[in-house]
């Protein structure tokens, strides 16, 4: 018993690992050709390691680029969009998953269906209407048109489903309203829904390009995304210089993430309410 | 009005007092853009501000005799066929190896995660680079194993799709894995306990207590991998750009160019609606096997 | 917590009031507006639109803000070169460029304007042809009249104006035009002991001397020219001499073209188009890396080369000539494009997108993009002899700003766009090697007469 339970770990680590490796291998890459020189990047045949160290290749695009006025337009987007989103789709999703309220199925089909739909089919009509409503070249558009994600909701009410009625059923009993039961006891059970809804707008968000590209007209609005999509494009031959600010705008969402990870670990303290 | 009649009207206003912050926003920012659009599909319109002419279904005619259109929705089934369970699996997968207590979690877990979080234009960049017909690594890897001839992946139409296919799993599944580490984490302990005294073994414990167990949460990804495989435009945009020829160009490049090159926004959005209808088949199918096989409705 | 999600609930009301008042207050307004009209009309608008205005007008003191569409700006100083020439002269006016990445300038521009929005009031048309489309669609201003009464003379462009009329109507001028040269890398040809490109070459002779500059193997090889991706690079070629354009109902011009680019390919005189597009390598690279010893690339490029010596990217020398030319075509005969310039028919500031058009479309204009080795519509001596002083501009070049006869890269149509996605797709298939160069012409034959067709 013993013996197998080691062998089947070592087997869990071995395939783990070969996986993991493979996974990380274009990053490695991206890392390496960060410090090399643009020539070096795409040599025949290929390099692995740089010549030299060109550590410099960061202060190039910090030069370049105004990355500072978009690292902090960035992040002022991302949080305000991630927080209206999780905060209306959790309220929301509880609505669809636990009130039995007339026209909630047909609704909540609208909802699933218009994730299917293609930003790019609706643009057009989006922007006439921004633009009608003055929102266009503004952070407050973006976020408008960004924060109602129908995905949110679906998200947290497949989590919400997870909470077995019986549980709310007593809290009814025990006289809490709705709200009440919301708040106090569906919400912390799904907190590691949360967490990937913060992890999936956050990092959309973020990685945006279409959307500022579209209703951002002056430099000191734009995003980092818009950055390097605009470094690239006028500078397409410095690759080494593309990877730097690549890895740069990468940072900031693995750190969110590494945050994040703690919410999985705790888990939900009261392990056992699906028993 | 009844009691009942009263409890009803209560139960309903809660219901809807949930969902109005979220509601209004979605109506006016998505919702009436979306329906906007789809009274273009039966209209012609060029993007002026000449009146539009209403053409009936001649939009929809149009599409079934339009090679471009027919090659494109068999290249984006062609995707999602093999794109959904493929991520489905390995997410599933990883995420299963994950949750059995292991060290250097966080390692492995972000290792994972890591090229859902980075943007497109560099990783597609890279990932190029490493299919490099001549002298990219990848064939140079293939060569040394004796493969004669190995595809030319990108620069070729029939692999060009399998390139675009593996970026996609590998991209996307750290994300489903996520979501599934999460669902993991609401199993109970005592549910495997009480499987390991009756004597199950891993496997077993897998088969009849945890996928079981993440029956919504699977629901869920094979849903959303399915809308975003039928969606997905980034990815080839930035490796392909739908190429070579039209080997990669799905339905989305389809829509975009008939919008943006060919200023057809009716005709666009015909082909949207194409879209959207198989999208929402297939979501209620999947909807409707969600009530059928769980217990938490 | 919950008074913010009131507030939050009635704001978005608000909204959506204010957005049906505004909605019916502009759908009546009619398509063109002539000049001077756009005032009132505008002011009649509600709400916000009502502060804009406000702005707007001198007599508030304020600077009255006009924004202008220009796409890669950080690398291309002659957009904000011009703008500040214009503010100084015109001090009342704010200018704001919007700046977008090449690749996605004509889309942002798309949504822009089916979307009805005022700005940009300026529009830099980046691919000429796509003007025939927004004129199409009501989108641009009428020049005409402003022509007329400012008396510009038209004369200067060298016809170029005259080619950029629709319907009898000035909509656009021309401000840049560049054209395709021949560049080498003088140090290889030293190396090699061969003669410099000559200024009067057929290309048969451009493709024997390619191969004579080939030499090396593995990462040592230099490709005797370079062929980057484009299908330019191919069609321009076959459209030089006047005869054919991509608008053509038969593609079978191509085909010579085709097989000298296909034959230059196998014989490794250029690298293959498979591993240039796949590594999206980009010419410059490829060029200051010393990997080629010529390219035919546009009048852009002399920009990024002084631009890019002087930055200590690469150190050899570089020359440049006319661009080869095909067997019974004088020399000189080169092809490009203009890049027009025009305004938003919706613009809310007429008068002064008007008065900027009119500026850098000038001579004094002209001087201030040759100032930045950009090559403008007006082609003056002055000008020439402005181009060719610039810092590190190779002495023996001047022979490449002397052309005899100047062809469209693609001719003004609005269907252009439509065949162009089209062929280009075949194109790839050809370069490739996956279609031979007669399926692949049947195919654009057939493929580009359904998109005119359309």
């Amino acid at each position: 018993m013993n013996t197998k339970t080691s062998k089947s770990r070592a087997l869990v680590y071995g395939v783990l690992t070969i996986l993991a490796v493979g996974m990380v291998i274009p990053f490695v890459w991206m890392l390496l050709a960060s410090f090399k020189t643009s020539n070096e990047v795409f040599s025949i045949p290929m390099k692995l390691m740089p010549e030299i160290w060109h550590g410099e290749n960061y202060q190039e695009i910090w030069k370049k680029i105004p990355l500072l006025t978009f690292f902090v337009n960035t992040t002022k987007l991302t949080l305000i969009t991630t927080v209206i989103q999780v905060l209306t789709s959790c309220f929301a999703a509880y609505g669809f998953a636990k009130v039995k309220f007339k026209g909630r199925d047909i609704l909540f089909v609208i909802y699933v269906t218009t994730i299917a739909v293609p930003w790019q089919v609706y643009m057009v009509p989006q922007f006439a209407l921004m633009s009608k409503m003055q929102l266009t070249n503004s952070h407050l558009g973006l976020i408008l048109m960004q924060a109602f994600s129908a995905f949110g909701v679906f998200l947290m009410r497949q989590f919400m489903m997870g909470i077995p009625g019986e549980l709310l059923e007593a809290a009814r009993i025990d006289g809490l309203n709705e709200y009440g039961i919301f708040a106090r006891i569906a919400l912390p059970l799904v907190k590691p829904g949360i967490a990937t809804l913060i992890i999936f707008t956050f990092v959309n968000i973020w990685n945006d390009f279409m959307g500022p590209m579209i209703y951002i007209n002056s430099t000191e609005l734009k995003t980092i995304q818009l950055g390097i999509r605009m470094f690239i494009s006028q500078y397409g031959a410095d690759y080494a210089l593309i990877m730097a600010a690549s890895v740069c705008s990468l940072i900031p969402v693995l750190i969110i993430f590494m945050l994040c990870q703690r919410w999985f670990i705790e888990g939900i303290a009261a392990g056992g309410v699906k028993g | 009005m009844t009691s009942r009649q009263k409890r009803e009207l209560k139960t309903n206003l809660v219901g809807y007092s949930f969902i109005i912050p979220n509601f209004i926003g979605y109506f006016i920012f998505i919702f009436v853009p979306v329906c906007f659009s789809f009274i273009l599909s039966v209209m012609k319109w060029d993007g002026s501000d000449a009146p539009m002419q209403f053409v009936g279904l001649q939009n929809f005619m149009k599409l079934a005799g339009d090679s471009t259109f027919i090659i494109s929705l068999k290249n984006t089934v062609w995707y999602a066929v093999f794109t959904v369970p493929l991520t489905l699996a390995a997410s599933l997968l990883t995420a299963v190896m994950l949750n059995s207590k292991i060290k250097g979690i966080v390692v492995y877990r972000t290792a994972f995660f890591f090229p859902y979080v980075a943007s497109l234009v560099a990783v597609g960049a890279v990932w190029n680079m490493l299919f490099q017909p001549e002298f990219g690594p990848i064939n140079e890897i293939l060569k040394a194993l004796g493969v004669a001839n190995p595809p030319k992946w990108c620069a070729s139409t029939d692999w060009a799709m399998w390139v675009i296919i593996i970026v996609s799993v590998w991209k996307y599944m750290g994300y489903y894995m996520v979501v599934y580490l999460a669902a993991l984490q609401g199993i109970s302990h005592d549910l495997y306990e009480a499987a390991e005294i009756d004597g199950a073994t891993g496997l077993k414990k897998l088969r009849y207590i945890t996928i079981p167990m993440l029956t919504p949460t699977t629901f869920f990804v094979v849903i959303m991998l399915t809308i975003q495989c039928f969606k997905v435009f980034d990815l080839i945009y930035v490796m392909t750009g739908g190429g070579p020829g039209r080997a990669t160009n799905v339905l989305v490049n389809h829509i975009y160019n008939a919008a943006f090159v060919d200023f057809k926004f009716g005709y666009a959005s015909a082909s949207a609606l194409v879209l959207f209808a198989i999208v929402l088949v297939i979501t209620l199918i999947q909807l409707w096997g969600e009530k059928k096989f769980t217990d938490f409705v | 917590m919950r008074f913010r999600k009131i507030t939050a609930l009635l704001m978005a009301a608000a909204m959506t009031v204010s957005l049906a008042a505004c909605g019916s207050g502009s759908s009546n307004a009619p398509a063109e507006t002539a000049a001077g009209e756009t005032k009132t009309q505008e002011a009649a608008d509600t709400g916000a639109k009502e502060e804009k205005e406000q702005e707007n007008t001198e007599a508030s003191g304020e600077k009255v803000k006009m924004t202008v569409s220009v796409w890669d700006n950080a690398s291309s100083p002659q957009f904000q070169a011009m703008a500040d020439a214009f503010m100084e002269k015109h001090p009342e006016v704010e200018v704001e460029l919007i700046d977008t990445q090449a690749d996605e300038y004509d889309n942002k521009l798309t949504v822009m304007l089916a979307g009805g929005d005022s700005d940009p009031d300026v529009i830099m048309v980046k691919n000429a042809e796509t003007q025939v489309t927004m004129k199409d669609k009501n989108q641009l201003l009428d020049l005409t009249d402003y022509i007329a009464r400012d008396g510009v003379d038209l004369s200067l462009y060298n016809g170029a104006a005259e080619q950029l009329q629709m319907d009898g109507k000035q909509y656009t001028l021309p401000f840049r035009q560049d054209w395709y040269m021949l560049f080498y890398n003088k140090d290889l040809f030293d190396a090699a002991g061969v003669g410099y490109p000559s200024d009067d070459m057929t290309w048969d002779e451009y493709e024997a001397l390619a191969k004579q500059m080939t030499s090396g193997e593995g990462s040592e090889k230099v490709y005797g020219t370079h062929n980057h991706t484009w299908m330019a690079m191919v069609s321009n070629w076959a459209v030089q001499d006047g005869e054919n354009t991509l608008m053509n109902e038969d593609y079978s011009f191509l085909k010579p073209y085709y097989e000298q680019a296909l034959r230059m390919q196998d014989e490794g005189v250029v690298q293959s188009y498979a591993n240039l597009k796949t590594g999206s390598i980009h010419y410059i690279s490829v060029f200051e890396q010393q990997q080629c010893a010529m390219v035919p690339m546009g009048s852009w490029f002399i920009a990024t080369l002084i631009q890019d010596k002087k930055d200590g990217k690469f150190d050899f020398n570089w020359g440049v000539t006319k661009i080869p030319h095909p067997e019974g075509v004088q020399a000189g005969a080169t092809v490009g494009a203009v890049t027009p310039i025009a305004i938003n028919a919706k613009t809310d500031v007429p008068d002064q997108a008007w008065e900027f058009v009119k500026f850098v479309t000038s001579e004094e204009g002209a001087g201030i993009l040759a100032d930045n080795s950009v090559f403008p519509a007006i082609t003056t001596e002055t000008i020439v002899e402005k181009l060719s002083s610039i810092g590190d501009f190779p002495e023996d070049g001047k022979t490449a700003l002397e052309i005899t006869s100047f062809a469209f890269d693609r001719p003004l149509d609005a269907k252009m766009a439509a065949v162009r996605k089209v062929i280009e797709e075949e194109h790839d298939l050809i370069m490739i090697g996956e279609e031979d160069i007669d399926t692949g012409i049947a195919n654009m034959n057939e493929r580009a007469a359904e998109a005119r067709a359309e």
